[in-house]
């Protein structure tokens, strides 16, 4: 009980700080480059940043569960290979986009199956389940590309609403956003999510069905992938094994900088959409700025230490400073 | 009881063993090659980076840690070292086998410092500077690439193709010798044993007066140093690099580690298992290439088995409680 107080005051300060930092980025990046506060470049960051978006909004549940999924790039890959190859084969597109959306979900049950089910670790179990999904779809498609959709989807994937700042994909992108915020943070199942990673234990105790709820959380998890897979094939117009690679990275870095703890109980829909577009934000400056996409990678890096590296330290300055306070 | 643990941790090793022997078995009787002395060359050589890899990981892993730049790190070694030697030519071996395990090192101390110090998880910080190393590599490399004519052929001609006794080559020598010292050093050793009690519970152990904090230091700096060595190997086997090289391989130190019984929960596994484990992955994967599986299918075979090798791991670990549950009843009645 003594560790709650102290503790969720901190992460507040934490989503607030990195929605402060969000503003500040692109106030400084509006000043310093006239091309980056425009319609053009906003609609690029949306765009750039919708796969992570869409599949962070599911990967915050499961790392909020003290859960990890790994696979989630190579689940992107093989439902976006198998939108391709179904629909290469003669499949009409509502029926691919259906076996892309089913594969996704599949890949996420057995994620949960072998975690929940069978008890291995998930972040083990992950690294297993990249490297098969991956495979499944390199075994799959080969080097074999699909780039003919119709012109519909990829219009969907890849266009904005007239010249303004959103692409098409973005409404269907923010009622996802509503969807898990209100799930998380207005229902009793986002209650129980942060409960079970605050305490295993406890939510135990308190009569909740952790295999079932962990199992649910994995396969929306594999869903969102799979919807990720399809955004991601129509706005590049390919469906390819490929597709995606390291992105889950990405997904984990630009959640953990959204103040979600690693270690579970914690986190908000508000910090993974500040982390989300901070880490796109800084991204596109940077690109305007002619910054090579190397010194990109670097910063990604340094972003994820800094991420992980601030809730800790500013939580160990404050436990100090009241430990001072306690003895004066 | 001491006796049946360690009984249990050899009989592990000895069944990872003999499957290794079955499947270069059945591996020799699809194709005869394999076990000719050519395919054990081929098969010692294209294991000992990712098997020297393990062997550093190993006590890291043990700890309940991961280190995930790994990879990054023999990247950028491989490539320093390659440039070094293009701008000195009278460098010889000599010279990259003292510069790779030093520049792991300071990324070791890195890793090590965020870890140990900060108490940082080491999943996100390794996967921190596993970005940060590799973006390194990328600027610093330019995109310029090196191939074997700017490096010294005492490292490429002379030591990377020497093979002693036509199957063994020097690189999978130093694998084994350092396999050798490490299990002798992890088994006897008192930080040895302390990887594994920190590993087992790192909270007691920490009450009990063991220093985590130097010693999860130590294993972090000890794996990147083998990173940096794993580089100088890399060169030796391709004799090219770019700033791209072993992208991505990370996870197959990782799955070599498991396979072969390092458990990802600390506490439990050898170095002697990692080593088993990598040469069983690249068997396997040998075998099926020689029953005509396409290469593409290959990652989803190493998937699998490593799924495979965590679940028996799990039936082990529940069975082996179950055993000394059942014991302690005994012994209470």
């Amino acid at each position: 009980m003594a560790i709650l107080p102290k503790a969720i005051p901190v992460r507040k300060t934490w989503d607030t700080a990195i929605i402060v930092l969000l503003v500040v980025v692109i106030l400084l990046a509006s000043l310093t480059n006239e091309l980056f506060f425009t319609a053009l470049n906003f609609s690029y960051i949306f765009s750039n940043t919708s796969e992570i978006m869409i599949i962070g909004a599911a990967m915050l549940f499961l790392i909020s569960l003290g859960e990890i999924d790994l696979s989630v790039a190579s689940i992107l890959a093989l439902s976006s290979s198998m939108l391709g190859w179904s629909y290469v084969r003669g499949a009409p597109i509502w029926l691919a986009i259906l076996i892309c959306l089913v594969v996704g979900t599949l890949c996420g049950f057995i994620n949960g199956f072998l975690v929940t089910k069978l008890g291995l670790g998930s972040l083990a179990v992950t690294i297993g389940t990249l490297a098969l999904y991956r495979g499944v779809a390199n075994g799959i498609l080969n080097e074999n590309t699909v780039n003919e959709f119709p012109e519909f989807w990829t219009s969907f994937g890849f266009d904005t609403f007239g010249t303004t700042f959103m692409p098409k994909t973005l409404p269907m992108i923010i009622i996802f956003l509503i969807f898990f915020g209100f799930l998380l943070h207005r229902t009793p199942f986002g209650r129980r999510t942060l409960a079970i990673g605050q305490s295993p234990e406890a939510a135990k105790f308190a009569g909740i069905n952790i295999v079932r709820h962990k199992m649910i959380v994995f396969t929306f998890t594999g869903f969102m992938s799979g919807v990720a897979g399809m955004v991601y094939t129509f706005r590049f117009s390919t469906a390819q094994a490929d597709n995606g690679v390291g992105l889950e990275l990405l997904v984990i870095s630009a959640i953990l900088l959204g103040g979600v703890s690693i270690f579970g109980g914690i986190g908000t829909i508000w910090g993974v959409v500040a982390g989300v577009l901070l880490a796109g934000t800084v991204e596109s400056w940077l690109t305007l700025e002619e910054i090579t996409a190397q010194w990109r990678t670097i910063f990604t890096g340094i972003l994820l230490l800094i991420s992980v590296a601030g809730p800790v330290l500013v939580n160990k300055n404050k436990q100090r400073r009241e430990r001072k306070a306690l003895k004066s | 009881m001491n006796l049946l643990n360690k009984l249990k941790l050899s009989s592990r090793e000895a069944s990872l063993g003999i499957i290794l022997l079955i499947s270069i078995g059945v591996t020799g009787l699809i194709n005869p090659r394999f076990l000719t002395g050519d395919g054990t060359r081929d098969l010692l050589t294209s294991t000992s980076v990712v098997a020297l890899l393990a062997i550093g990981i190993t006590p890291v892993v043990v700890m309940r840690h991961i280190d995930l730049s790994i990879a990054s790190t023999v990247g950028l070694t491989a490539w320093l070292i390659a440039d070094m030697c293009a701008k000195n030519p009278d460098f010889t071996w000599v010279q990259c086998f003292v510069v790779g395990p030093i520049i792991g090192t300071l990324v070791g101390v890195v890793n090590g410092v965020l870890v140990a110090w900060l108490r940082l998880p080491a999943l996100v910080v390794t996967l921190g500077t596993l970005y940060i190393v590799r973006g390194l590599a990328y600027v610093i490399s330019n995109s310029v690439d090196y191939n074997a004519q700017e490096m010294p052929p005492s490292l490429i001609e002379g030591l990377g193709q020497k093979v002693y006794f036509g199957l063994l080559p020097f690189t999978f020598l130093l694998v084994i010798i350092s396999m050798i010292v490490i299990a002798y050093f992890m088994k006897y050793a008192k930080s040895g044993r302390d990887a594994y009690a920190i590993g087992s519970n790192p909270p007691a152990a920490d009450l009990v007066g063991l220093k985590v904090t130097s010693r999860t230091f130590l294993a972090f700096v000890f794996s990147g140093a083998m990173a940096g060595l794993a580089g100088v190997f890399y060169l030796m086997r391709f004799a090219q690099v770019d700033s791209t090289a072993f992208y991505g391989q990370e996870l197959a130190v990782v799955a070599a580690c498991v396979i072969g019984g390092v458990s990802i929960f600390g506490g439990t596994g050898t170095v002697v298992g990692a080593v088993i484990g990598a040469l069983l992955v690249q068997t396997i994967q040998g075998g099926l290439a020689a029953l005509g599986v396409d290469a593409f299918w290959k990652s989803a075979i190493n998937g699998l088995l490593l799924i495979i090798a965590i679940y028996a791991d799990r039936v082990l670990a529940v069975r082996n409680e179950k055993q000394l549950l059942r014991q302690r009843i005994k012994e209470r009645i």
